[in-house]
């Protein structure tokens, strides 16, 4: 479903040319738990950034469910991201003038649901992830936790193929952490597409494969089968 | 993603921003509301102006002697004009002319007991009510039957009464003499409607048919005639001057005041203030557009990680830059229409105060609300286009 070929980021500061990604070429399956991991500033995130449309590559090629996407205009890509793509931020990002329901039904309102069948998926998403008594709650009257699972709603909301999360416990203390893994193994189970990215190896532990990053360069990538723990 | 759902956004996130954003429509609120009180004002003091010059609009119009120019200063030029009982019957029967208003005038001293008080002696009879309404604050109007049977009898002014008769006197029934003829006191009169800078004159009407008691002739000096229809008064004032130029004997001429003409003048001087107060109304309006601006490209610096957001999660440029765009537009058409409500209220007091007709025009209204609406697309464009064009990644990443 990703292929990533000999995909090259630059970033040009000056006259110096910082290489953030290098040469990389990955490919990722269907149904696949797969966690990045790696030191600071290794490019991991832009790594993410890239699969997720969100940022396009100086040189290489990205294919998603084998269609080119450095050759789409922004309106595709933005429709790619809307119905296919939920992202989840280590900072959650939730707007916080709007209530857990309404920043969950975000991505409907630009897939252009009506409004009765978005609060119908918003509060089953909403449930789905534990929160069905928080529906009318504004993010700062939630832990954590909560909002970071508000933002899994919100990815989930459109049903997409691929989830991206990148560091989603990482601003989370270890019990709420393990909640959201728990959750994102329940949604593996039931056939979505994970690619995480983590400093941590218990959490990189719930994935089935690990790829490692530094310098911009994938320098391991291993699946692995051993049980969750605990 | 539908037109209003983008509309519920914007006025939702306005709303979580109320202070912010009723300070932002300030200066559209001042400046379409100044533009609505001006326009309004000038139209009423327009209207005002015009119906005083075209006889209150019952199709009335003076004729009025004009000696030859040499002759301008000299008083005596004007003794001699004098409409007589034929030329007036000949007028009233001109097909365009509904009713002949005539009246003899003159200055003299009415005199009560001791007293003595100065006015204008105008003999009329009930048609002249038709220039300007009459009521009584005591007794009675003067009416047909006094005309008919040439009774000696007046009505004075409230001024006149002042000056001859005591506080506590009752006028009405009293006797005043007027030239050494005695004529009795049926009633104290009012003029109505008067406009604020017509001044009270002292005044005595008394019946046109006992003028030749006094002055020994039924020959009237003032004319006015009222023409069957506003279409009529061009025609009525030609067949009228035409009539009285070829009967007169007089070097000069009798001619009416041209009502377009002097229409078009008061509306040329009206319109000139209108569109330079209007024009500083619309410097303001400018200047409330580019707090507009300023407010919208602040929200966007703000909302920065908000924008990257949206956009991770699917909208579009397009999504992006009509958000903001609702929001600028929302924002000034909102002032908008609080400017026209207060430029009304504004408009409406004044011309309650001045006694003018009250003159919001729905074009003017329209084009206030279109105009705010302009400019805030206008100025909204910059900072709307500025959200559109962020890139993602920086924008989530923006502290
Ligand atoms: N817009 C940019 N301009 C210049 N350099 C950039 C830009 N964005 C990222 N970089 C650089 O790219 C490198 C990789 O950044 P990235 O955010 O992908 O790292 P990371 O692996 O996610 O690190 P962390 O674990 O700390 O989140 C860093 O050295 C960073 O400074
Ligand atoms: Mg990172």
């Amino acid at each position: 479903m990703i292929h990533l070929k000999n995909l090259d980021k630059q970033y040009k500061n000056g006259d110096q040319t910082l290489h953030v990604l290098n040469d990389i070429h990955l490919k990722i399956e269907e149904n696949e738990f797969v966690a990045i991991m790696g030191p600071s500033g290794s490019g991991k995130s832009t790594l993410m950034n890239m699969i997720g449309c969100l940022d396009q590559p100086t040189s290489g090629e990205y294919l998603l469910h084998g269609t080119d996407v450095a050759s789409q205009p922004e309106k595709e890509l933005a429709k790619v991201r809307n119905a296919q793509i939920g992202f989840v931020f280590q900072q959650f990002h939730l707007l916080p003038k709007l209530s857990a329901m309404m920043n969950v039904e975000l991505p409907l309102i630009y897939g252009g649901v009506k409004k009765k069948e978005r609060r119908e998926r918003a509060r089953i998403a909403l449930e789905k992830v534990g929160l069905e008594d928080r529906v009318n709650h504004l993010p700062n009257q939630l832990s954590g936790g909560q909002k970071q699972r508000v933002a899994i709603a919100r990815a989930l909301i459109n049903e997409p193929s691929l989830i991206l999360a990148d560091e989603p416990t990482g601003a989370l203390d270890s019990k709420s952490g393990t909640q959201i893994m728990e959750l994102f193994t329940q949604l593996h189970h039931e056939g979505a597409t994970l690619i995480m990215v983590t400093h941590e190896q218990e959490v990189a532990d719930y994935a089935k494969r690990i790829v490692t990053v530094r310098d911009g360069e994938i320098i391991k990538d291993r699946g692995q089968e051993h049980v969750v723990p605990r | 993603m539908s037109f209003l759902d983008s509309v519920k956004m914007a006025l939702r996130s306005l709303w979580s921003h109320r202070l912010r954003s009723m300070l932002t429509m300030l200066g559209i609120i001042i400046g379409v509301g100044s533009v609505i009180t001006v326009v309004a004002i000038g139209k009423g003091g327009e209207a005002v102006l015009t119906s005083q010059f075209a006889g209150g609009g019952n199709n009335t119009f003076e004729v009025y002697y004009m000696p030859p120019d040499e002759e301008l200063m000299d008083y005596d030029a004007y003794d001699d004009v004098a409409y007589t009982t034929e030329d007036l019957r000949a007028i009233q029967e001109m097909p365009s002319v509904n009713q002949v208003i005539a009246y003899a005038y003159d200055s003299t001293n009415v005199v009560y007991h001791q007293e003595a008080a100065g006015a204008q002696i105008l003999a009329i009879n009930e048609n002249y009510y038709d220039l300007n309404e009459f009521t009584a604050s005591s007794g009675r109007l003067l009416d047909n039957r006094d005309v008919d049977n040439g009774r000696r009898v007046v009505t004075l002014s409230t001024g006149v009464v002042e000056e001859l008769f005591a506080t506590d006197d009752e006028p009405v029934g009293q006797i005043v003499n007027i030239e050494g003829v005695p004529f009795e006191v049926i009633g104290v009169h009012e003029r109505e409607n008067q406009s604020f800078f017509a001044f009270q004159v002292d005044e005595v009407l008394l019946p046109q048919s006992s003028w030749p008691m006094l002055y020994g002739t039924d020959n009237m000096d003032m004319l006015n005639v009222q023409a069957n229809s506003a279409d009529d008064i061009q025609v009525a004032s030609h067949a009228v001057t035409n009539y009285l130029n070829d009967q007169s004997t007089l070097s000069g001429e009798y001619q009416v005041l041209n009502m377009e003409e002097i229409e078009q003048g008061i509306s040329q001087v009206t319109n000139v203030t209108t569109m330079i107060i209007g024009g500083v109304a619309g410097i303001s309006l400018l200047v409330g557009g580019i707090g507009v601006m300023n407010i919208m490209l602040v929200s966007v610096t703000e909302r920065t990680r908000e924008i990257g957001l949206r956009k991770s999660l699917g909208a579009t440029r397009g999504n992006i830059l009509l958000q903001f765009l609702i929001e600028s537009v929302t924002l000034t058409t909102i002032g908008g229409l609080i400017g026209i409500m207060l430029g009304a209220g504004v408009a409406n007091t004044v011309s309650l105060i001045a006694g003018w007709p009250f003159l919001v025009s729905i074009p003017v209204v329209l084009l206030g609300v279109g105009f705010s609406m302009f400019v805030g697309i206008v100025f909204g464009l910059l900072p709307a286009n500025k959200a559109a064009k962020l890139d993602p990644i920086e924008a989530l990443r923006h502290e």
